[in-house]
């Protein structure tokens, strides 16, 4: 990590001015646009303390726009990389003949200024399938071009659960560089080269740190480790354990019957990244084959041709999101498919909470008196360990 | 060109299987691309309508036989439907071979079962005829293919071709009920037939596709026969969308078909969760 550098919130409307004036895009959260839902704020659970439905993270014009402060933006950063839907290739038919349209697999330079910490680790996350063999370019480009600094979190609420899955409030995985909030600015440190080289191109909006500083950066950022270090407490490699070798459980009917397959927590999820491929006709004889996010909570996402569906109820397909997030892909890349971002959470209209099913499966792990597999420890966070 | 982008490929001929099964022959418009392309038996593909989307087929044809491949296609949803009505001169697309394959040749000297139920004959398909168009290396082949009726059979040429051979067994079976006044086969499940047919187990390979109900049944009998699940292959079928392990569906337990598969032991199957 570079020595922090000092933003001042002057000096942020200038760059991100200069960014964008160099053709650059610049990303960050931002009040929502569109509609306002009435009555939205005073449908925010009571947990809530930030402002959760009510950012965006989008494609700014100013730094007016941006709100570097508390809140959680309602969708991930992941649209600006596996968009909801986005082209693949596009075809044409002369005659005989079919004509195929390649989409580009390199973007524009973007910066994302000000995203979560979670919502950036999640796509250090997920690059690792998309580059499992076969190397997603569209997935790729977008990586490559876009340079991105986190803004250390000050915790939204008790639905955060970060340091649960290995995350931390101002963890810098997948990003370039961090923001923390202090008087006046920000404190910036670029932890790649992406982000040395974005800081020395700009460097005339930085300057060297106001007198305690660094203090407030450091006080703010332990703050927060202490408010969500206690909000969900498990050993995230018993839970693995426990799911690995529990796949047939009456637990999972318990945490089905409450689901109503709607999908909506896998649409807000920074790692989930599950897609569907469809075919659109613009025309006749003309269309685009495109990529859309798809969920593992509806039916058909796995029925066969011939009818034959393997998850062919909700207790079976809810036990494949726990499945996946907290054990396959632990398996699979040694990563757990989680941030503990909590939006699943805020977001479940039936009121599954994953962080509360977590603490259920690591209790539930040591009721049956199974003795959790330590052999394989990925970072199991010390201070819960048994 | 990104990896989801097919290659265009043209339908040189279409062979009538059942009432609603065609097998389609298909050379790549690229010629250089097509020289180049090469797979092993028991791999995938992704094969394309455009307009009506892509699906997941086994390649049915041989690697033993270059120049095409022919995928067999029963037509059941929007892209079957579409490609069902495909003629000579059309235009589809394919991505692949994606997956592992049938370790053939670790098979060199060894009795060979082939056990197929329904369309379940279509990447067994590749595996027989990659065997006999190396005959030699290879000690006896059993086939036992059954169908719900002599309707549903595939490969009707095929078969007799096979019945037609002194170093082939072909036994063939249909469910009960789905016989004809003129069947001359065997009527009942596969499961069962296979254990009349008792094939030796001895240094035999045996290789299983079907119905997942069938394949279910068929292991237990393999086991009676004293087939070690090490012996016995099997290749899945799941909902596919990628084919290279990204989009999330064909995971069974910690397996993802489509990278890990679809062919596994049954040692293997019979490792993952209960869920297929």
């Amino acid at each position: 990590m570079t020595e922090p550098l000092f933003l001042s919130h002057e000096a942020l409307a200038d760059l991100v001015a200069g960014l964008i004036a160099a053709g650059t895009a610049v990303i960050g959260p931002a009040p929502a646009g569109g509609p306002v839902i009435p009555g939205l704020e005073e449908r925010q659970r009571p947990t809530v303390t930030g402002m959760y439905g009510t950012l965006e993270y989008r494609e700014v014009r100013s730094a007016d726009d941006l709100a570097l402060g508390p809140g959680m933006p309602r969708l991930s950063l992941k649209q600006f990389f596996l968009p909801q839907n986005e082209a693949l290739f596009a075809w044409k038919r002369r005659g005989a003949e079919t004509e195929i349209h390649e989409t580009p697999t390199t973007f524009n330079p973007r910066v994302v200024l000000g995203a979560k910490p979670c919502d950036v680790a999640a796509l250090e996350i997920v690059d690792a399938v998309m580059n499992w063999e076969y190397h997603d370019e569209l997935w790729n480009g977008r990586r490559a071009a876009t340079t991105i600094f986190a803004l250390a979190c000050g915790v939204e609420d008790d639905h955060c659960f970060c340091p649960s899955v290995g995350v931390a409030p101002d963890t810098t995985k997948g990003a370039d560089g961090l923001f923390t909030p202090v008087s006046g600015g920000f404190l910036v440190e670029a932890t790649t080269d992406k982000g040395r080289v974005f800081l020395e191109s700009y460097g005339a909006h930085f300057s060297a740190p106001p007198a305690g500083g660094t203090d407030e950066a450091r006080a703010y950022r332990e703050a927060a480790h202490g408010r969500v270090g206690a909000n969900v407490q498990i050993d995230a490699v018993r839970v693995k354990d426990w799911i690995e070798h529990h796949f047939e459980d009456p637990f999972w009917a318990t945490l089905g019957v409450r689901c109503n397959g709607c999908g909506a927590c896998t649409m807000v999820c920074p790692t989930c990244h599950c897609f569907d491929i469809v075919d659109e006709e613009e025309g006749v004889g003309c269309g685009t084959r495109r990529r859309c996010w798809d969920t593992c909570q509806a039916g058909k996402f796995t029925l066969h041709a011939s009818n034959h569906n393997p998850r062919a109820d909700q207790i079976a397909r809810y036990r494949q999101r726990i499945n996946h997030k907290f054990a396959v892909y632990p398996v699979k890349f040694d990563e757990v498919l989680c941030t503990g971002c909590g939006r699943c959470v805020r977001t479940c209209q039936m009121g599954q909470n994953i962080g509360e099913i977590l603490v259920a499966i690591d209790q539930y792990a040591q009721q049956t008196g199974e003795a959790p597999d330590t052999t394989d420890v990925a970072a199991p966070p010390a201070e819960v360990a048994p | 060109m990104n990896i989801y982008q097919p290659q265009l490929a043209t339908v040189t001929a279409v062979i009538d299987e059942t009432v609603d099964t065609r097998t389609f022959r298909l050379e790549f418009r690229d010629e250089g691309f097509g020289r180049e392309f090469s797979f092993r038996a028991g791999q995938f593909g992704e094969y394309s309508v455009f307009g009506a989307g892509e699906s997941t087929f086994c390649i049915a044809s041989p690697p033993t036989r270059g120049g095409y491949i022919e995928c067999t296609v029963k037509a059941a949803g929007k892209v079957t439907a579409e490609l069902r009505e495909l003629n000579v001169g059309d235009t589809v697309g394919f991505r692949g071979p994606y997956g592992n394959w049938f370790p053939v040749d670790d098979w060199v000297g060894r009795d060979l079962v082939f056990i197929a139920g329904g369309i379940g004959l279509a990447p067994v398909r590749c595996v027989i005829w990659n065997v006999l168009d190396r005959r030699d290396e290879f000690g006896a082949v059993t086939i036992v293919y059954g169908a719900r009726s002599v309707g549903d059979l595939v490969y009707k040429h095929e078969l007799g071709e096979w019945a037609a051979r002194d170093d082939v067994t072909l036994v063939t079976t249909v469910d009960p009920g789905g016989e004809t006044p003129d069947w001359d086969g065997r009527v009942g499940f596969v499961p069962a037939v296979l254990g009349e047919v008792a094939p030796a187990a001895g240094n035999a390979v045996a290789v299983v596709c079907g119905p997942p109900v069938m394949i279910k049944f068929t292991f237990p009998v393999l086991e009676g026969l004293g087939f070690a699940d090490d012996d016995v292959f099997t290749t899945l079928e799941m909902r596919m969308k990628c084919g290279v392990g990204k989009c999330g569906r064909c995971n069974i337990g910690s397996v993802y078909v489509c990278k890990d598969g679809p062919v596994f032991t049954a040692t293997q199957v019979k490792a993952m969760p209960a869920e297929y």
